[in-house]
């Protein structure tokens, strides 16, 4: 039998928290999570997060993890690999994996900060292997850095599909297309738009019908609905994908609290069944509290505040003290971040707990692009989003982020130096640096930049606007580097684009072709048999191969040979494809000025 | 499948290659990552057969789902996406509930 005066179920940011303040005040705490460290899903976030410095706004999941680790001290005690498999009403069973032994806790207080599992949803075939959640792509990719596809599927397009898509970018992954059944993106506004600056479509009404392959995925195909979510028929569209990846949403792990007598109830808005709790994050059974995404689906920082306040409350029972006024602050700094307009559905829903105050925000967008000419930030940053380190970060205080963190940023560009940190700080890549006329006849674009390659100094690039779509060429004239990554990136830009281009293409440099008019490489035609396209035609839709202006006289024999080496068939048992005219392109004007029989 | 050598932002850690059996089959490990995480970098993503003989891989990563149940060293339903892998260790695909030894 152990005995501990607080037992913390689950080593996320919600638990870490609570065990950081009950520890700080001398509180005997255990920590008991499944996983193989601590840090629960930061681990794997590789992002920055929003909201303000007090809660790490800014620095990467990740790192918020390491942050959190190192706050904990002598009072807390970790069992990692170890599962608690029950809780009865005088003691709790765990079971430690690594041991291979179960064991008895004694506990005076109990936080539980379970987390939740990930929305399965239904299609067919959805039980393939391939079928991946988003979470578990994340763990994988960015966790244990294996990628478990070449091109997904992505379905949903909320905060975590949005993220994890971009995340995917950046792992070398292509991600074919984000579907979304509702008629709009559920996500921020500033994570749709990193995924659209790279072309990723977004493919609203739709949902996926059907997973393909026999053994493991090898496509999908998705359909469109119609507002009622219904199938449409004959709107099927076939990806070729390996990988599906499913962010349709969390379901709190309530299975704990259940068992601790906890009142669980019907909260849709917070994601399901989710357990009863006060605004201390205490239930209605005594000595067990709850915080994170097992009291409602939210994110890290309100389950990092939710933990918190269970902490304080908890070291305030046992330790005698008063901490109200910490409490009373962490409250308030959780009204102020539920605030805003995305908080409104998990508002309706803790109402059912307790009354749910609004604190007053800006909603202007700034219109003013500032005065033409001068090195200047832009912010597009049009979404009220708990968060500002665009105002925290300027050193000369010109970026103001008025009455409630909720509130649209506002600049000053009289007081703008122009030094670029808050392009760099920005959690939504959501503010360039733009300056026309740098020299005679170009502009000067910022963008900050989180991929791989980065292009070197003097490289001509694609300049890409907020779609994704190609705009002009650009010359890289420096590279910002920052120890946080986000890079930021100079484009010289020929005069007039400087409003447009909000991203850029590194060039391919070396490169295998085939198919010269259509720029389809080897690679491409290879990894296009492999999926499946068995036939010159197919690949000539699938890819455009041969469809340039030489209309397929350089190509047409390679890409026979190609496939008669992948396949393992003689030349003579392939299908040459169509041969049609016109032998050589012509012009619809001289057609129309020609001579036919029919006149 | 592969492994991520290059990351804008992660710093691939250098860690001791371990040795581990899947079917038989002789693979390499990274030291630290989940049996899941070094059976996909190897290319295996099938982990079993339900009880109705269709093919089943992992759902979760964080040991929620269950969808990833292997047999190791032995021993029918580890979840191996929560299951450090180890020099030496044998894994198979799990068939149905698999065999259960008393």
């Amino acid at each position: 039998m152990v005995r501990t005066q607080l037992l913390v179920v689950g080593g996320g940011p919600a638990g870490l928290c609570g065990a950081i303040e009950a520890s700080k005040r001398g509180v005997e705490t255990l920590i008991v999570d499944e996983g193989v460290e601590l840090g629960g899903q930061l681990v794997k976030q590789t992002h920055k997060f929003f909201g303000h410095e007090g809660f790490y706004a800014s620095v990467r999941g990740f790192e918020i993890a390491k942050k959190l680790k190192d706050q904990l001290n002598e009072h807390v005690k970790i069992m990692l690999q170890t599962t608690v498999t029950g809780i009865y009403e005088d003691v709790v069973v765990l079971y430690d994996r690594q041991n291979d032994v179960t064991l008895e806790v004694q506990a005076d207080y109990i936080l539980l900060a379970t987390g939740a599992s990930e929305r399965f949803i239904q299609f067919e075939n959805n039980h393939l292997p391939g079928v991946y959640g988003a979470g578990a792509v994340q763990t994988l990719m960015n966790q244990f850095m294996v990628l478990p596809g070449k091109r997904f599927l992505m379905v949903g397009s909320g905060n975590i599909g949005l993220i994890v898509s971009y995340q995917l970018l950046q792992a070398g992954a292509e991600v074919a297309a984000i579907v979304e059944i509702a008629d709009k993106v559920g996500g921020y506004d500033v994570h749709l738009r990193k995924v659209k600056r790279f072309g990723i479509p977004i493919l609203l009404r739709h949902t996926i019908k059907k997973a393909l392959g026999q053994e493991r995925v090898t496509g999908a195909v998705v359909v469109q609905v119609d507002e009622n979510f219904q199938p449409i028929e004959g709107t099927e569209k076939e990806f070729a994908v390996d990988a599906i990846c499913i962010a349709t949403g969390l379901v709190p792990s309530v299975e704990l609290a259940a068992m601790a007598n906890v009142k669980i109830e019907y909260v849709p808005e917070l994601g399901g069944f989710v357990p009863y709790r006060d605004q201390n994050m205490r239930t209605n059974v005594e000595h067990v509290f709850i915080a994170g995404d097992l009291a409602g689906i939210e994110e890290a920082t309100t389950a990092m505040i939710e933990g918190r306040i269970a902490g304080l409350t908890i070291a305030q029972l046992i330790k005698e003290i008063d901490l109200s006024k910490e409490i009373e602050s962490l409250q308030k700094e959780l009204i102020e971040f539920r605030s805003g307009p995305f908080s409104e559905k998990v508002r309706r829903g803790l109402a059912k707990f307790f009354p749910q105050r609004v604190v007053e925000y800006s909603r202007e967008p700034q219109t003013d692009t500032g005065p033409i000419g001068k090195l200047r930030p832009v912010i597009e940053c049009y979404e009220n989003i708990p968060c500002n380190p665009c105002q925290t970060s300027c050193p000369t205080g010109a970026i103001e982020v008025p009455k409630n963190i909720n509130s649209l940023p506002r600049i000053d560009y009289e007081k703008c130096t122009g030094c670029g940190i808050c392009v760099s700080k920005c959690p939504g890549l959501a503010i360039f640096m733009v300056q026309e006329n740098v020299e005679p006849g170009f502009d000067l674009v910022i963008v900050p930049y989180e991929m791989l390659p980065l292009p070197e100094k003097g490289e001509r690039v694609i300049a890409l606007d907020r779609d994704g779509k190609y705009v002009c060429e650009a010359q890289v004239i420096k590279i910002v580097r920052f120890p946080h990554k986000t890079n930021l990136v100079h484009l010289k830009v020929p005069a007039g684009f400087a409003a447009q281009v909000r991203n850029f293409r590194v060039k391919k440099r070396e490169s295998v072709f085939v198919c010269k008019c259509e720029e389809v490489t080897l690679e491409e035609i290879e990894k296009a048999i492999d999926l499946g396209f068995t036939d010159y035609e197919e690949l000539r839709r699938y890819l455009r191969v041969g469809m340039g202006m030489c209309g397929g006289r350089t190509c047409r024999a390679s890409v026979l040979s190609i496939l008669s080496r992948r396949l393992g068939k003689s030349p003579e048992e392939l299908l040459k494809g169509h041969f049609r005219p016109p032998v050589m392109p012509t012009k619809f004007e001289s057609i129309l000025r020609g001579e036919s029989n029919e006149n | 499948m592969r492994r991520i050598f290059e990351h804008p932002i992660l710093k691939r850690e250098t860690a001791r290659t371990v040795r581990f059996y899947f079917e038989g089959r002789e693979l390499e490990a990274l030291e630290g990552e989940t049996v899941a995480a070094a059976l996909i970098a190897n290319g295996i993503d099938v982990f079993g057969e339900t009880e109705h003989a269709r093919p089943r891989g992992f759902f979760c990563a964080i040991g929620k789902c269950s969808s990833c149940l292997m047999v190791v060293d032995g021993e029918p339903n580890v979840r191996v996406c929560i299951t450090p892998v180890k020099e030496g260790m044998k894994v198979q695909r799990q068939f149905g509930r698999s065999d259960v030894s008393w």
